[in-house]
């Protein structure tokens, strides 16, 4: 190789990108052509400057939960553009249409074990509120609540701690949901209590969004193998805003 | 429904500064920018069966890149495209820093400015592939070209990149003297 092939090379040969054969032709001219060598030094320096020094540009806060919203609502089925359209023969289509879409959403995505999952997780929830049960290990410190539940149950649930995004940690107690016992873990925003129960999806995953039903709002979703479901007095919002806090931790 | 999407939101929200800095840099506009990730987001999720696996963050690069390049043809016209900020150009650099620290700070500046003179073509490639840490191989997917192309484009931009910094601090230097 001569020195203009070379220099055609050797963006490539400093970032490691060439092919053996050439990374070699390469290597060979450069000890004995100190032009290029300096030109090498050159195109590597300027490279790990440009690294150094690049301003970077993290996404400002706000913009992931803007799309998390976005991203909701595109995976929601959407039925509103039928409302666009004021004539009869529309609205008769869309009657239509919706009583069928209800048929098939109330069956396929309300099967009667979430019915009676979410019926259990319920009546759970409100009497940990009323019978001064609401946790068995009352502590706000993750070192506790944790090691708690070893030997309770046979899996170790993940306890994340939320307090920057404002929701305490109340404790932990054991709680019955299917015939099985699972964790509760709590966690306080204000006034407001949230019961999160964690059990292993042995026997089926759920997965639901957010809704509500007897004055209480509830999610659910399956990650690494547990199935997650948490439910509260609060708003449907601000429950997802849990749900995305405790998904974002656990992730971590 | 729900499964598919958090899916998605784990796989591609850790993306999300990448994704942020890249558009950021391609249009030069904080707003402009983020608007531009949330729709390649949209487009991401919607286009989510296409993705195969192998590199999520490659992928999710392309659509941002495309978003951009979508947005800068139909904001051509409008005003709304600020190329770049004046108070950069205008900062004042306190005294008290010791010096090192005003001679990388200086640096720093002179790398911006000349990041911005660059045309969009060299500026996201030298993003790309300094930044974001993309191979040749996953360049070439991202922007559509050939190896060889990519090879050669990523050498010419780093010419033209240390050109213009080098102007811009021999200018910087003038106006001081």
């Amino acid at each position: 190789m001569n020195c203009d092939e070379v220099r055609r090379f050797l963006d490539a040969y400093v970032d490691g990108e060439l092919d053996l054969t050439h990374q070699l032709d390469v290597e060979t001219h450069l000890t004995g052509c100190p032009d290029c060598q300096e030109a090498a030094d050159q195109i590597a320096n300027f490279s790990s400057l440009v690294r150094m020094d690049m301003e970077v540009y993290d996404a400002p806060r706000g913009l992931k939960s803007k799309i998390r919203t976005s991203l909701r609502k595109e995976s929601e089925p959407k039925f509103a553009w039928f409302f666009e359209y004021s004539r009869p023969l529309a609205y008769a289509a869309a009657v239509l249409v919706l009583s069928f879409a209800l048929a098939w959403a109330w069956v396929t995505l309300s099967p009667s074990k979430d019915q009676d999952l979410v019926a259990e997780a319920i009546s759970n929830h409100s009497r940990s509120l009323m019978v001064s049960h609401l946790v068995d290990c009352r502590s706000s410190d993750l070192q506790t609540v944790r090691p708690w539940f070893n030997g309770k149950l046979d899996y170790s649930p993940p306890v994340v701690e939320l307090n920057q995004a404002g929701y305490t940690l109340v404790g932990g107690r054991v709680d019955i949901l299917e015939n099985r016992p699972v964790a509760a873990i709590v966690y306080q925003r204000g006034k407001q209590i949230i019961n999160l129960f964690v059990w292993p999806a042995t026997r089926r995953k759920i997965d639901m969004d957010v809704r509500s039903e007897r004055g209480y709002q509830f999610c659910g979703w399956n990650q690494a193998g547990l199935n997650y479901l948490c439910i509260s007095e609060m708003s449907g919002d601000d429950l997802e805003k849990f749900e995305d806090q405790v998904r974002e931790h656990l992730s971590l | 429904m729900g499964e598919e999407r958090r899916r998605f939101e784990e796989i591609f929200l850790p993306f999300l500064d990448a994704a942020y800095n890249l558009a950021r840099w391609i249009v030069q506009h904080d707003q402009d920018a983020q608007d531009i990730v949330q729709e390649a987001y949209m487009r991401a999720f919607k286009g989510y069966h296409g993705f195969r696996g192998g590199n999520g963050r490659a992928w999710l690069l392309t659509i941002v890149r495309n978003t951009a390049y979508t947005w800068i043809n139909r904001h051509a016209a409008d005003e709304k495209l600020v190329p770049y900020e004046e108070e950069k150009h205008a900062a004042i650099i306190s005294f008290n820093q010791p010096g090192s620290e005003i001679v990388i700070e200086k640096r720093k500046e002179y790398l911006q400015s000349a990041l911005e003179r660059l045309s969009t073509e060299f500026r996201e490639i030298i993003i790309l592939y300094e930044l974001e840490g993309l191979s040749y191989k996953e360049l070439a997917l991202t922007l559509g070209l050939p190896v060889g192309t990519v090879m050669s484009r990523l050498s010419r931009a780093r010419r033209r990149l240390q050109q213009e910094f080098a102007q811009v601090r021999n200018s910087e230097a003038a106006n001081e003297l």
